[in-house]
């Protein structure tokens, strides 16, 4: 009897514990690096599942010295998730849904622009906002990956990401990679799941050229003006 | 009784060393394969029947792409005279593109373009290198998503297994 109350305690103590870990690890959830600017627009990046990058927290500084303030998202960090595309799917996409109407609810003109998986439990959490929500939001996605499986010698099978009626989408993707050939099917599902899209290829680039371990001299540039690229796109796109 | 155990043991390690590289397939026949090579002359996989095929989707921005090259050029020098044909399907890129890698890294195999990628798509290639062996008969019996060295360990085994099945007189 003794050893089952001295069990007990432990499993109290043991509960109690993970509970207090939970608290911790939700209290000093690195929600998002801001950076503020006075003009009207408000860009919340989310980076890719490999993590927030140096050049992207460099671009987002230098989006907000142009005055477009940037909410900086990194969910691999934030509910510290292993550094894989499946991570995105874990993405609680409540905390996302009540980030993009913080957002909104501050009045400025909000585009989410989302690499690779990460497009996932963004575009989830933009189909779950009202209608009214869904039109006011632009979503940048930089060569998104929305694949449920794929697999050589078979068709792709896309994720089913809910309703997207009435979501502008503009998707850029680097010439150099081996989801260029599939970008009509890509943008095809999108359509289908109700979005309105359009695309930017952009040539001599390959996937995640700000990271790379090799760049070469143009990609080096080309991370170095992140900034510039992407206001460039949301202005020749127009969604305001 | 212990036997038994350790025959489950050995069926399972023998599943995941199949799954850790080449993904054996039915053998069906394999999807069209039309491009041009860096002459212009129209190329088929019936160029190629009678012979093992190593079919590899390639690009020349691709690393890992480009580090497996080496070993491809070293299996054809290892098979020569042997009916094995290794080919590099280039995928959706242009003829300078390709020409510019080839002028740095010297290769005896043929090289296929597919500027517009349709042999990428109807080959459903979604990474790169994606590599095929094909059968004397023209079925694509393996697939390899990724790279490998080609002249060692799984992949010559897999290659020799393929030439086995052709006649003695003509292995």
């Amino acid at each position: 009897m003794a050893d089952l109350d001295e069990f007990m305690r432990f499993f109290r103590f043991l509960l109690l514990g993970m509970w207090a870990c939970t608290f911790v690890v939700r209290a000093d959830l690195p929600v998002a690096q801001t950076f503020p600017a006075d003009g009207q627009q408000l860009l919340l990046w989310v980076a890719s599942e490999r993590g927030r990058t140096a050049p992207e927290v460099q671009a987002a500084r230098q989006l907000a010295a142009r005055g477009v303030e940037t909410w900086s998202l990194d969910f691999a960090s934030a509910y510290l998730l292993p550094q894989l595309p499946s991570s995105m799917d874990e993405v609680p996409l409540q905390d996302l849904e009540a980030w993009l109407r913080e957002a909104q609810a501050g009045g400025k003109r909000v585009a989410v622009y989302a690499v690779a998986r990460a497009a996932v439990p963004v575009l989830r959490a933009a189909a779950a906002l009202e209608p009214a929500e869904r039109q006011a939001l632009c979503v940048m996605l930089m060569h998104p990956n929305l694949y449920s499986t794929v697999e050589p010698l078979a068709e792709p099978d896309y994720l089913d990401l809910g309703s997207l009626a009435g979501l502008r989408v503009l998707v850029l993707q680097p010439r150099r990679s081996a989801a260029t050939p599939w970008l009509p099917g890509l943008l095809d599902h999108l359509a289908q799941q109700g979005a309105t899209t359009s695309h930017v290829v952009l040539e001599n680039l390959r996937e995640g050229y700000w990271a790379r371990e090799t760049p070469t001299d143009y990609e080096i540039a080309e991370s170095r003006r992140m900034d510039a690229l992407l206001l460039h796109e949301l202005d020749a796109w127009g969604c305001k | 009784m212990r036997q038994g155990w350790l025959g489950v043991v050995v069926l399972v390690l023998a599943g995941a060393a199949q799954a850790a590289g080449f993904d054996a397939r039915p053998a069906v026949p394999a999807p069209q394969l039309k491009a041009q090579d860096l002459a212009g002359t129209e190329r088929t996989l019936a160029d190629y029947r009678g012979k093992v095929v190593l079919l590899n989707f390639w690009a020349s921005w691709c690393p890992p792409c480009l580090r497996e090259m080496p070993s491809m050029e070293r299996l054809r020098a290892r098979m020569a005279g042997r009916p094995l044909v290794v080919v590099a399907l280039d995928s959706a890129e242009t003829p300078q593109e390709v020409n510019a890698y080839l002028s740095r890294m010297s290769l005896g195999f043929p090289v296929l373009l597919d500027p517009d990628g349709s042999n990428t798509k109807r080959w459903k290639v979604f990474v790169l290198p994606t590599s095929f062996l094909l059968d004397a008969e023209g079925r694509v019996r393996y697939v390899l998503t990724g790279p490998t060295e080609w002249d060692e360990g799984e992949a010559l085994q897999v290659i020799e297994s393929l030439l086995a099945e052709l006649p003695p007189d003509a292995r």
